[in-house]
């Protein structure tokens, strides 16, 4: 999967001044492929690449040695932290106590620092030492071709688990699915959709404006818990389909099971490296005995980020299917 | 001639007298410039601790809200802000000092009680910018009073020095 260079043009403008430089020279071809950037005080500038860390040179070149890489200052995570934040971190402050900032374009910023204990949980990062930048990546019709087997003979939805390793695409390929169920690109069957973005990742709200592209249908509770988020929307927002990232927990596992018996249809994704290793999970156990789930959607890296390995129906045999 | 003297005399008395009024009118104007700007800064206050509102915008209100005789400053901070992606919002603080200094007529003191709030304005929590806001406030109540004061003794002064130094010119000169 391939970025737009302008995505990631448009991001390192938020970066202090000798950092946006630096990395807004780096070649082309790492820019297509970026997926995070990772500012240490004190540390080399490094990029994640297909998987790969790699540091970056004062002259923005591209490669695996240290000792030849620009080194990040407090200066540097100080004032790209300013920018970030709009230079007002307490409006961000109920963000940044869950250890991240969405900024606009939908890309998130993680922050490593002190963290504040107050009489409410954590209250702040202070001494911020770190930023992590994961670039948003919005592949439009990565799902265009999974679609048909989602859907049943009377054009019901089918419950679909998304399996994979991190930095698999789990996200993006969740995402487009959203689209194009939202959307009604396939054979004009739509739906309305609920998505629980706990991460503000799927839709990546930013001042109450998602910047990503999810559907026409498609409503969104942000920075929602899960277990909380799909028992609101299965009272407020009346979805033929709640879609979730990242399920796992038993309190998820209990609302997912309230949002069933609602005769709501679901959508999630799971970590795992293997149908066998998430099946085994305690958590997940009950869905998986009563068969919850009808589809199982295996993603790697065999063929680049986003690869769908396998897909397997509700009994847990493979489905034929032409790989990208 | 006589009527030159006459005209002579009279120009003398409106210079003098208008230099006179125009010094002893800074006093006066210093005094009202930072009773808007502590209006301004109290607007500033309420966006931040109660609205949560980002500091651009925040700024970009208090110009709305304020006296614009004052309120012009907290915008043109604003598009420095914006324009230089500053590292901190204290840098454009530093960009209207002339401006605080010559067409508001403050005093290098109220000025620097302005730049405190700059040095440490949106870098905290609101719980912590409330109470910055409540120190610079108090300390421009301080301003605020030696103003008034000064405004009081001076502005009078200066207006019946220019009067009293035409008049004496014009003495002189007959």
């Amino acid at each position: 999967m391939e970025n737009n260079p302008g995505i990631y043009n448009n991001l390192v403008e938020i970066l202090s001044g000798e950092l946006k430089t630096i990395l807004f020279n780096i070649p082309m071809e790492y820019k297509k492929k970026i997926e995070e950037i990772r500012i240490r005080n004190g540390k080399p500038l490094m990029i994640s690449c297909g998987g790969k860390e790699y540091m970056i040179t004062k002259r923005s070149e591209v490669n695996m040695d240290a000792s030849s890489a620009f080194i990040v200052n407090e200066s540097h995570i100080q004032s790209t932290f300013q920018i970030i934040t709009n230079y007002s971190p307490y409006a961000y402050l109920e963000e940044i106590s869950k250890g991240y900032i969405t900024i606009g374009g939908g890309h998130r910023v993680g922050i490593g620092g002190k963290v504040i204990y107050g009489a409410k949980g954590i209250e702040n990062i202070k001494n911020i030492s770190s930023l992590n930048i994961r670039v948003a990546r919005e592949v439009l019709g990565v799902s265009n071709k999974l679609i048909p087997y989602l859907i049943d003979s009377s054009k019901l939805f089918i419950n679909t688990l998304i399996i994979s390793a991190p930095q698999c695409g789990k996200t993006t390929l969740l995402r487009d699915i959203v689209r194009n169920l939202s959307n009604g690109n396939y054979r004009n069957q739509s739906y309305k959709l609920s998505v629980i973005d706990e991460r503000s990742e799927l839709a990546g709200m930013y001042k109450g404006t998602p910047q990503n592209e999810i559907g026409i249908r498609t409503d969104v509770l942000d920075g929602c818990l899960k277990s909380d988020g799909i028992i609101m929307a299965i009272r407020s927002l009346s979805p033929d389909i709640i879609a979730v990232d990242e399920i796992g927990g038993e309190k998820d596992i209990e609302s997912i099971q309230e949002a069933l018996r609602a005769g709501i249809r679901l959508i999630a994704t799971i970590h795992g490296d293997s149908f066998r290793e998430v099946n085994e999970k305690p958590s997940m156990r009950r869905l998986f005995e009563d068969k919850v789930f009808g589809r199982y959607i295996l993603l790697d890296r065999s063929k680049g980020v986003g690869t769908i390995g396998e897909i397997r129906d509700r009994s847990g045999n493979i489905i034929e299917f032409e790989k990208r | 001639m006589g009527l030159l003297k006459i005209l002579s005399a009279f120009c003398i008395f409106i210079t003098s007298s208008a230099i006179g009024f125009s010094y002893g009118q800074t006093f006066s104007l210093r005094f009202e410039n930072l009773l808007y700007l502590e209006h301004c800064i109290k607007i500033l206050e309420t966006e931040i601790v109660y609205g949560a509102t980002p500091l651009p915008e925040a700024l970009a209100n208090v110009k709305k809200k304020g006296k614009p005789r004052v309120s012009f400053i907290f915008d043109d901070i604003r598009r420095d802000l914006i324009s230089n992606k500053r590292e901190a919002i204290y840098h454009s603080f530093l960009t209207v000092e002339e401006k605080l200094h010559h067409r508001l007529h403050l005093k290098k003191e109220d000025i620097e009680i302005f730049f405190s709030l700059g040095r440490v304005l949106g870098s905290s929590d609101r719980e912590d910018q409330s109470k910055i806001f409540k120190i610079v406030l108090a300390q421009l109540e301080g301003q605020l009073d030696e103003a008034k004061l000064e405004k009081n003794q001076n502005a009078k002064l200066y207006r019946s020095l220019g009067i009293i130094t035409g008049l004496g010119i014009i003495i002189l000169l007959i």
